[in-house]
């Protein structure tokens, strides 16, 4: 699942017909100044600035100005380019065309196991909640697309009329070929507006999700997918996800500030496993981390000492299950080093490491990481023999 | 009994090197159970024809490798699956054409990150041809006892304590790899074991879900129990739910679900596999589908850690109901060691091996090369020279200062000796052809043998027999050597003489006696011998090869030694000459007719052949 930004958004709609306002996406405001000049549209239509971040609630946070002049857009991104929210910072913002318009709808179309479902109502933008019982739905077989008729009789079930019906029709059906050609997950048009006086149709607003696993058939994929975890990247995280890209199996990292245990943990399953041992037994966890397809030692390393500089952390779980092929000998000692060189540095003072793992070479790997006990290390070391999440359980009683 | 692998089972495996690699695995299983190679052939067109050592305990198999499924399918005509190990790109195309394959039954994918409408694609597909499509992102299946698929159940002896030898009487069900060996792990520790494990895999749309493997197991007359182990996103589970409701079921259901820390979780953050994410409205939490769980009749700890009392739990009241007798345990010792590598054995000094080669004088097995135990870069750093080097790993010994100076000048006065000489005549010609450096080289090096420089070795050679023998009777060694011998090699030049000397012997000689504390014996011998020789005829002096060979005799280097300070300066020459002629873009070169005697027979007709 990755989502993407109202930009690249807009231009996969633009490439596969769907209309969209005109826009912008800029990094200076000088730029939009210049590009005023050369652009009517910016000259003589109201406008709206967005922050062009993933962060959530703009609207609330300021980072959203609508009705401006272009004098007046200049000066909103001015003000949004460079603000910080949290860890994020407003390195760009969107300005587009404030579309006056007569009427708002909805559209959405999501991927399901079958095919998808395209939903279609007569009532858009923050009246939809309100009128969920007017979405008219039609579930799209994989690889049999609709015809534009087919959605045409689908917009007038919605209660569209006329020309409107047979050109939401024909939106839909761009809309469909859009979701299918681009590997799309999920799309939501809300609202799509129509101002009559010249039958203008425009995607006021999207949220679409694409399927990034599929990027290696998308050349033209220009965008990078915006962060599956309901906010921007840390550096910390990027780093690891930088990691991620460049090897053999994966090591994988996410912060939750405020946690007290910290999870080096392996295998995609078994992660969540001990992340919710922790939650049910009352603690709480300091980040999300998972290594598997045996990864190379130092991926393993860098993720270990990513994970000791997490502040106030009182225990680390170095958990996972018997492991299939990743070399649990080779993996850890990437943790023992990353333990080291934290020790080092300062880190590690009074916190508590609980080790339960098996699989290949499992014996060397276990007797290595307990000679950390000689080291002066509060190590705690069990074998195959401790069910997996009870070395959770011994934390927390500690 | 089993699901989806049992003995019949035979595969091909589709990918390269981790293909490979899970073929070694599954034929360690194959070994543990005594059964026939499970792997009958890859495809993987980039080494096509090659055949890969598969070894099935100490017995070596050569498994082909093919460019395409239909000759390998034709070749092994009871393949009935495929394990599809290519990246996510070249996958859905592989998985197609297995799926397509009329033998072919089963097609377990282990690929990750294979797009969602492929996944879908895939599924259809399989659906519609009614064949199984297990993964993507599968770690493979595990049929107790029967058959292993793919890398499920790790390496050898996680198969013996997991009890995987014979059948139990657990099914096992998982979207994750690494909990699939947990739970085989779990059902033999708190039960028998398992009959087959199948592990479907984390993605969004995996090919086959757990209703269909949940019939399969209740078909399974030995499959009395399953463990099911979920994760929140999705609707598999609460479907699992809703077959075990739907109508009483021969099979109990176990089932532990993970995800509940998303209901603590930053609102929007999610993890673990793709396929682990929380729908609209709670849609999907691992909370519902526990709650779905357990309403359907499903034991259902409220934790992982509680799986292991539940399995225990179901495992008695199946032994008290009569369902499960009580198996008598197997004598692990009976079951087979896997025979070790050559290496493991010697380490643990059980061992004899004859070695095939002996070295006296380099080791790289350490840090750095080590010439006769001194490290390469200690040599550089305490101002050592490649005359040191020469000595160590020709002689064995550093030589003193004194003898690496005598080295050094006899390698630069015989590094080269003009384009004429055979040697250097040799690599030019060579270059001129267009030949690269090393073979145009070597063609110089050919002509280093008795007429041509390889004179040094018997020189020294025999001055040191001389010496030795006949000290002081000179027509006594000159008599011996005409004899046994023939001229006496280092003695004698075609254009040098006694009235016209070598310049480089001259100096050579008086270097080594005036400069140096050498003690030359040998080199002194022969000067004697020249005194005769010279006097029977002028050009018979001590020559330059035969100057050197006595000199490096006196420095203490091994008589067969000798040849390859020559071999080594010429090659310096040679080098040189094959740069020149390549930087002047030399042409090929071919005798002229008025250099060549055409001695032949005078034209005439073939005869017909009879």
């Amino acid at each position: 699942m990755a989502k993407i930004l109202e930009g690249p958004a807009m231009k996969l709609f633009n490439k596969w017909g769907i209309p969209v306002p005109n826009y912008v996406v800029i990094m200076d405001p000088e730029r939009l100044a210049q590009l005023g000049e050369a652009n009517k549209w910016l000259r003589e239509s109201k406008l709206v600035v967005k922050a062009h971040e993933a962060i959530g609630g703009r609207f609330k946070l300021g980072l959203v100005k609508i009705g401006l002049n272009l004098d007046e857009a200049i000066q909103a991104s001015k003000e949004m380019l460079g603000a910080k929210v949290g860890t994020a910072e407003v390195r760009q913002v969107i300005v587009a065309e404030m579309l006056d318009h007569d009427a708002e709808f909805y559209v959405s179309i999501i991927g399901n196991r079958d095919g998808a479902e395209l939903l279609i109502s007569k009532y858009g933008g923050v009246d939809i909640e309100d009128n969920w019982d007017s979405v008219r739905r039609i579930q799209i077989p994989l690889d049999e697309n609709p015809t534009i008729e087919q959605l045409t009789v689908l917009a007038k079930e919605a209660g569209f009329e006329g020309e409107i019906a047979e050109r939401v029709g024909k939106i839909c059906s761009r809309l469909v070929l859009c979701f299918d050609n681009e590997d799309a997950q999920s799309i939501e048009i809300n609202p799509l507006v129509i101002r009559k006086s010249d039958m203008r149709f425009a995607a006021l607003d999207a949220v679409m999700n694409v399927d990034w696993d599929a990027r290696f058939r998308h050349a033209d994929w220009d965008f990078k997918p915006v962060s599956e975890i309901g906010r921007p990247f840390t550096e910390a995280e990027q780093q690891i996800m930088d990691i991620d890209s460049r090897i053999k199996g994966s090591v994988k990292f996410v912060e939750v500030p405020g946690g007290e245990i910290a999870l080096l943990t392996a295998g995609g399953g078994a992660s969540v496993f001990y992340a919710d041992a922790v939650v049910a037994r009352g603690g709480t966890i300091a980040n999300y981390a998972e290594y598997s397809g045996d990864p190379a030692d130092w991926a393993v390393e860098a993720l270990t000492e990513t994970l000791c500089r997490l502040p106030n952390i009182k225990h680390i779980i170095v958990g996972g299950a018997i492991a299939n092929f990743t070399d649990v000998k080779a993996t850890f000692s990437g943790i023992i080093n990353g333990f080291r060189e934290s020790k080092s540095k300062g880190y590690l003072e009074g916190v508590k490491i609980w080790v339960r793992r098996g699989g290949p070479n499992e014996a060397q790997g276990l007797a290595a990481i307990r000679k950390l006990q000689e080291e002066g290390f509060d190590i705690h070391v069990y074998d195959r023999s401790m069910p997996m999440t009870d070395i959770v359980d011994m934390a927390l009683k500690s | 009994m089993s699901i989806l692998a049992n003995k019949d089972t035979r595969a091909v495996i589709i990918g390269g090197v981790a293909g490979v690699n899970a073929a070694k695995r599954m034929a360690q299983f194959d070994y543990l159970i005594n059964r026939p190679l499970t792997v009958q052939a890859f495809v993987y067109p980039p080494e096509a024809g090659q055949q890969k050592e598969i070894f099935r305990g100490g017995e070596l198999k050569n498994v082909t490798v093919y460019s395409s499924l239909a000759p390998a399918l034709n070749e092994h005509p009871d393949i009935n699956t495929a394990l599809i190990y290519l990246g996510a790109s070249r996958a859905t195309q592989a998985a197609m054409e297995a799926l397509e394959s009329p033998n072919i039954k089963l097609v377990s994918m282990i690929t990750e990150g294979v797009p969602e409408k492929d996944a879908k694609r895939l599924k259809k597909l399989a659906q519609k041809l009614g064949k199984m499509l297990n993964g993507p992102s599968s770690i493979g299946v595990m049929s107790a006892g029967e058959c292993r698929l793919g890398v499920i159940g790790g390496e050898y002896r996680n198969l013996k304590l997991c009890n995987l030898y014979r059948q139990g009487s657990f099914g096992v069900l998982t979207k994750s790899g690494g909990l699939s060996n947990e739970a085989m792990w779990l059902c033999a520790q708190n039960g028998d074991g398992i009959t087959s494990a199948v592990a479907i895999g984390g993605d969004a749309y995996p090919g086959t879900d757990f209703v269909t493997y949940l019939e399969m197991f209740e078909k399974d007359p030995d499959t009395k129990a399953v463990v099911l182990i979920g994760e929140v996103g999705g609707s598999l589970e609460e479907e699992a739910a809703e077959w075990l409701a739907a109508e009483p079921r021969r099979i109990r259901l176990i089932a532990a679900i993970g995800g509940t820390c998303q209901e603590v979780l930053p609102q929007g953050m999610k993890f673990g596999h793709a396929g682990a994410k929380e729908g609209k409205k709670g849609a999907g939490s691992a909370r519902s589908k526990m709650n779905a769980l357990r309403e359907a009749g499903a034991l259902v700890p409220d934790t992982f850690g509680g799986l292991s009392k539940a399995i225990k739990q179901v495992y008695e009241e199946l032994l008290a109901s009569g369902a499960i007798k009580p198996e008598s345990e197997i004598d692990e010792a009976l079951l087979p060691e896997l025979p070790p590598s050559v290496q493991e054995v010697m380490k643990q000094g059980e061992v004899v091996v004859e070695p095939l080669i002996r070295t006296t004088i380099s080791d790289d097995r350490g840090e750095e090369p080590r010439y006769a135990g001194y490290a390469a870069s200690e040599l550089c750093s305490k101002g050592y020279g490649i005359e040191d080097v020469i000595g160590l790993l020709w002689g064995k010994k550093l030589p003193t200062r004194e003898e690496s100076e005598i080295i050094k000048r006899i390698i630069m006065i015989s590094a080269d000796h003009g384009p004429a000489v055979s040697g250097a005549y040799g690599a030019i010609l060579a270059a001129c052809a267009g030949i690269d450096m090393p073979q145009a080289v070597s063609a110089g090096m050919t002509m280093i043998g008795p007429r041509f420089g390889g004179a040094v070795t018997n020189a020294g050679k025999y001055f040191k027999m001389g010496a030795k023998e006949y000290p002081n009777d000179i027509p006594g060694f000159l008599a011996w050597m005409k004899k046994n011998v023939g001229p006496v090699p280092g003695i004698g030049h075609r254009v040098k003489s006694l009235r016209n000397p070598d310049q480089r012997v001259k100096y050579l000689i008086s270097y080594v006696k005036n400069e140096t504390s050498l003690h030359t014996p040998i080199l002194n011998y022969a000067l004697e011998v020249e005194k005769i020789t010279t006097a029977k005829k002028d050009n018979l002096i001590l020559n330059v090869d035969g100057t050197m060979g006595c000199i490096l005799m006196d420095l203490g280097f091994p008589e067969h030694s000798l040849n390859g300070f020559f071999v080594l300066a010429r090659t310096i020459g040679m080098i040189g000459h094959w740069i020149d002629q390549n930087n002047q873009n030399a042409r090929l070169i071919r005798l002229y007719d008025y250099l060549i005697n055409y001695a032949v027979k005078p034209e005439r007709p073939v005869p017909d052949k009879k």
